[in-house]
């Protein structure tokens, strides 16, 4: 139909290939403003892809540029839609990547450069690499709360400072002092090498200046050309190893963005019993995909509030053929499924009004969302605030399904800026002019449920506690990455 | 019996109750099949329900007199019925044993098969008419259809389909009545208290065109046999309000205590100035007085909340804007009936500062809310307001904000019945209603059919469309009422000193 025509994800990824980087990001950024692409995932795809071609455009040999450029390209994508924190998100996972990266391939020419505390003899440069990196891809999507320990998560000294010697912004606020006084407590190896790496670098450089008011041309020459000469030492395989493990990272992400919804899936056998009655909300692909997976196997009642006026078109598109309005770049195969009716699922059809009358015989709410935030709130289609309240009123619990993608390091302070305000002529038809100039008609299009109304969100690493959330966002953010 | 009633109706004679029950029996058989794999315990309940009363009218039906054809073809339905659902098949048994004595009652009664209206005519006033002979089994099969269509766990409130015509209503339907039904069918005539006062005057004027039939006396005759194919009309094209429900009880009550002496022309003309004494009382008063101090609670700067239209809600404002108070008003509103945008509308007409928004955005507009007012359909005596679905909703984001949620209400909305939840009692609105978008006027028959189509293709796929819901007493602050205000804890107090002085 219309998809081709109609700029959204699909012409645009296809798009992505033949232009440049540049008028690819403008373009990209020009589609966000104009909301044609919206919604998490459609976001967080496009950024993924987008970011694989920068990354892979990208010339030099520095991983700090590369570093540089990915944020700068960030800042860009975040500016022209604030409020669509995947974008923001992915940007964060990729630099996080990046850095990885990095300080891998730094702990390892540190380490044979060194030349003791090593594990065993015979790593030695990029053979060592290629019996390391395995663990690498894996670490990305699935970290592993233990592996770092502290609240912020470990950043090798010498990283930090060529880093800030080497930006063209070196203002920027998220270097934060008490990075350095905290590297004590890391895990012994990390600290062992760390050690190593700054006595033998700048002695005491650290101790009480702030990395951020290191002047570009001062302290930090020596690292960066020993940064250099690292790069040199290991030749230009090396380097190449590092653009291309950057790049196989974002493949592994963009994975994940394919997988998240099975994955999310796989889980959903774990909180569906026979014969219940879920109450969910608006069109959502990963819902439907959970609820899907249950109803192979069990039989339950889905009792579906439509979201009028924003989402009802695609709601009923879901319950009806299984797949929203094809007015996005939605109608690209993948997102199509069975619709649950076809499963042998009931689907009970309600308008917003009736969630209060119909939740006392609800026995589980499982709602999708936008964005979640660190502190286990969310934003999701407005009404959602209305259904978890509700059910928290007949103590149903409310199950939140969201893929880590769209969690998101940005704590509300402001909930009032998080939410999004759309078109009021799908509350009050502009044809009906009187009543659109006397009447102020409004239409916010997220609402903010906070984390107290959450009681389990459930995402493609496990089922999670509201309260534990801030934790899968240290793992899968960089500190420094916050504020991009 | 008559009472307050959103419910499907009771006839009033037993008459028609067994004709009802059998009307059942033949239907959940019917239900079953296509919901056979998740049986709930309301469905297993009734389908006991339906075997039980199969078995009474089999033995009711000790002569089996009913014309052989039409129990085989009867036979024919279920058995392909049964080949569909073996589960069932005991059921349907029963139902088949049943079934003459179903046609027998259908026969007896004429209607019950008939399309829309079906056990109304009832009371053996009514002939069969040629017209409600129909295609017995086009339109069982339409019934079994939709009764698919219906929610499990609100099976007991699909009645019968509202009535959108006048076609085969009772010969004694008033004009005024038959008009007043269909309008209140299509919503034009909305809102308990219109409703109600539409009522009374449609029923002044079937008392004035009444005349008593010799040989019996007005408090005889007229409730029985005049008033009640009209009630039962009105039924027919929506169920009755509570409102209508007190006022037809006290009218039927004013009826009866007329004295036989007092001649007609007189006791016809003491009626008609008891019921304008009535709405002037019990409703144009009382919404004068309960503005007069819902307006008092209003001051400078308030940033009222109101959810759908109530008419004493407007009032209210208008009220408080007379009086020269500063505020200003949000309505928030849900489809499929969008009340509140003429609320909004008139509001802002009338030089309110009106923000409108719809149920969805509901947890958006409490927050600049300083008070909620909002209409009632009923007050029930457990202190629960029944109103417009959504209320509760609103009240409940109200309440979290620590908002007052103030109900206006008139005594007349009062009623002695409990509810816990929405769902034991409530009205179930065409479910066509909520695709209509709000563009099409529900009942207007344009209607999104093609959409319909496409929806009442899929199996499983149910579209439900309450009218109201339940708020629960501890979001309610006060309820204002032509006697002041009160608690919600107090209305079954103040019900029962005024139903027992009026």
């Amino acid at each position: 139909m219309a998809a081709n025509v109609t700029p959204g994800l699909t012409p645009f990824l296809k798009s992505l290939k033949a232009t440049p980087v540049e008028s690819s990001i403008e373009h990209f950024i020009s589609l966000l403003k104009r909301r044609q692409i919206r919604n998490s995932r459609p976001c967080a795809i496009a950024t993924t892809q987008l970011l694989l071609r920068v990354v892979a455009e990208f010339k030099g040999r520095d991983v700090n540029k590369l570093l540089q450029r990915i944020r700068h390209v960030g800042q860009r994508l975040t500016a022209a839609q604030p409020r669509e924190m995947a974008v923001g998100n992915i940007v964060r996972r990729v630099l996080g990547l990046i850095r990885e990266v990095a300080e891998d391939d730094d702990a390892d020419t540190s380490m044979s450069d060194a030349g003791f505390n090593s594990p065993s003899p015979a790593n030695d440069g990029p053979h060592h690499d290629s019996l390391k990196r395995p663990a690498l891809s894996s670490s990305i999507s699935t970290f592993s709360p233990l592996r770092h320990g502290a609240t912020l998560p470990a950043e090798p000294t010498g990283l930090h400072h060529s880093e800030s010697s080497a930006g063209t912004e070196s203002t920027e606020p998220h270097h934060r002092p008490n990075l350095f006084t905290s590297h004590t407590s890391y895990a012994p190896m990390h600290g062992s090498l760390l050690n190593i790496f700054q006595h033998g670098e700048f002695p005491g450089s650290s101790a009480s200046t702030p990395p951020g008011y290191h002047s570009p041309t001062g302290k930090a020459t020596p690292l960066m050309s020993q940064s250099f000469a690292n790069l040199a030492d290991s030749g230009p395989k090396k380097e190449k190893d590092l653009k291309a493990e950057v790049v196989e990272g974002i493949r592994e992400l963009l994975d994940e963005l394919d997988q998240v919804d099975d994955q999310i899936a796989a889980y959903a056998l774990d909180h569906i019993h026979s014969n219940e009655i879920i109450l969910t909300h608006t069109a959502s692909t990963t819902v439907q995909k959970f609820l899907l997976t249950a109803a192979r196997k069990r039989k339950f009642t889905v009792v579906h509030a439509e979201a009028y006026p924003n989402d009802s078109d695609d709601t009923h598109a879901t319950v009806l053929d299984g797949r929203k309005t094809a007015g996005e770049a939605d109608a690209d195969a993948d997102e199509r499924f069975k619709p649950l009716t076809a499963a042998g699922i009931t689907v009970i059809l309600i308008p917003d009004s009736a969630v209060f009358a119909i939740m006392s015989r609800v026995n589980k709410v499982i709602l999708a969302t936008h964005t979640v935030l660190a502190n286990g709130g969310l934003v999701a289609a407005a009404g959602a605030r209305t259904i978890a309240k509700a059910a928290k009123m007949h103590q149903t619990p409310v199950v939140v399904v969201s893929g880590v993608y769209k969690l998101s390091p940005v704590y509300p302070f402001d909930v009032e800026e998080l939410i999004e305000y759309g078109d009021a002529g799908k509350v009050a038809d502009y044809d009906d002019g009187d009543f659109v100039d006397k009447v102020d008609v409004v239409n916010p299009l997220y609402d903010y449920v906070p984390a107290d109304l959450v009681d389990l969100y459930i995402t493609n690493l496990g089922g999670h506690a509201p309260s534990y959330l801030y934790r899968i966002v240290a793992d899968h953010y960089r500190v420094e990455d916050i504020n991009l | 019996m008559h009472i307050p009633s959103t419910e499907p109706p009771d006839p009033p004679n037993p008459k028609p109750t067994t004709t009802h029950t059998n009307g059942a029996s033949a239907n959940p058989p019917a239900t079953a099949p296509p919901e056979t794999p998740q049986l709930s315990g309301a469905e297993l309940k009734k389908r006991a329900k339906a075997e039980k009363a199969a078995k009474r009218a089999a033995e009711k039906a000790a002569k089996p007199s009913a014309p052989a054809q039409q129990p085989q073809q009867k036979d024919g339905r279920q058995k392909s019925k049964e080949s569909k659902a073996p589960a069932v098949q005991q059921v349907n048994g029963e139902a088949g044993r049943g079934a003459g004595a179903q046609q027998q009652h259908h026969k007896r009664t004429g209607s019950v098969n008939a399309a829309s209206l079906a056990q109304r005519p009832a009371l053996g006033a009514t002939k069969r008419r040629p017209s409600q002979g129909g295609p017995v089994k086009e339109v069982e099969k339409k019934k079994v259809e939709s009764k698919q269509r219906e929610v499990a766990l609100f099976g007991h409130l699909y009645g019968q389909p509202r009535r959108h015509s006048i076609e085969g209503a009772a010969k004694e339907v008033h004009p005024a009545v038959l008009a007043l039904g269909l309008q209140m069918s299509s919503y034009v005539v909305c809102g308990s208290n219109a409703r109600c006062v539409a009522m009374l005057l449609a029923f002044k004027s079937v008392i004035e065109s009444y005349t008593t039939p010799p040989g019996t006396s007005l408090a005889r005759h007229l409730t029985s046999h005049h008033l009640s194919p009209q009630i039962d009309y009105l039924r027919s094209c929506r169920p009755l309000s509570i409102s209508m429900g007190n006022a037809i009880r006290w009218l039927k009550d004013l009826i009866v205590k007329i004295d036989p002496s007092v001649p007609e022309n007189e006791a016809k003309s003491d009626l008609t100035s008891s019921i304008d004494t009535f709405i002037r009382e019990r409703i144009t008063a009382a919404d004068v007085m309960i503005a007069e101090i819902a307006s008092s609670k209003i001051v400078d700067g308030d940033v009222v909340l109101t959810y759908a239209k109530s008419s004493i809600v407007e009032k209210t404002l208008r009220q408080a804007q007379k009086q020269g108070k500063r505020f200003r008003v949000v309505v928030v509103d849900s489809k499929p009936l969008f009340e509140g945008r003429q609320l909004a509308r008139s509001l802002a007409a009338a030089g309110f500062t009106v923000q409108y928004s719809l149920i969805t955005a509901a947890a958006h507009a409490v927050k600049d809310a300083t008070k909620v007012f909002v209409g009632a359909h009923a007050m029930m005596s457990n202190g629960r307001l029944y109103s417009r679905v959504g209320t509760a909703v609103v009240a409940m984001l109200a309440h979290e904000r620590d908002l007052p949620v103030i109900v206006c209400c008139e005594s007349v909305k009062f009623t002695e019945r409990v509810a816990l939840d929405s769902i034991v009692n409530n009205e179930v609105a065409p479910s066509e209603e909520l695709l209509s978008e709000g563009k099409v006027l529900p009942g207007g028959g344009l209607g999104r059919e093609k959409d319909m189509s496409k929806w009442r293709e899929k199996d499983n796929l149910q579209l439900l469309n309450i009218m109201f819901d339940v708020t629960p007493a501890e979001y309610i602050k006060m309820v204002v009422t032509e006697h002041g205000c009160l608690p919600p804890s107090s209305v079954p107090v103040v019900h029962r000193i005024f139903s027992e002085t009026v």
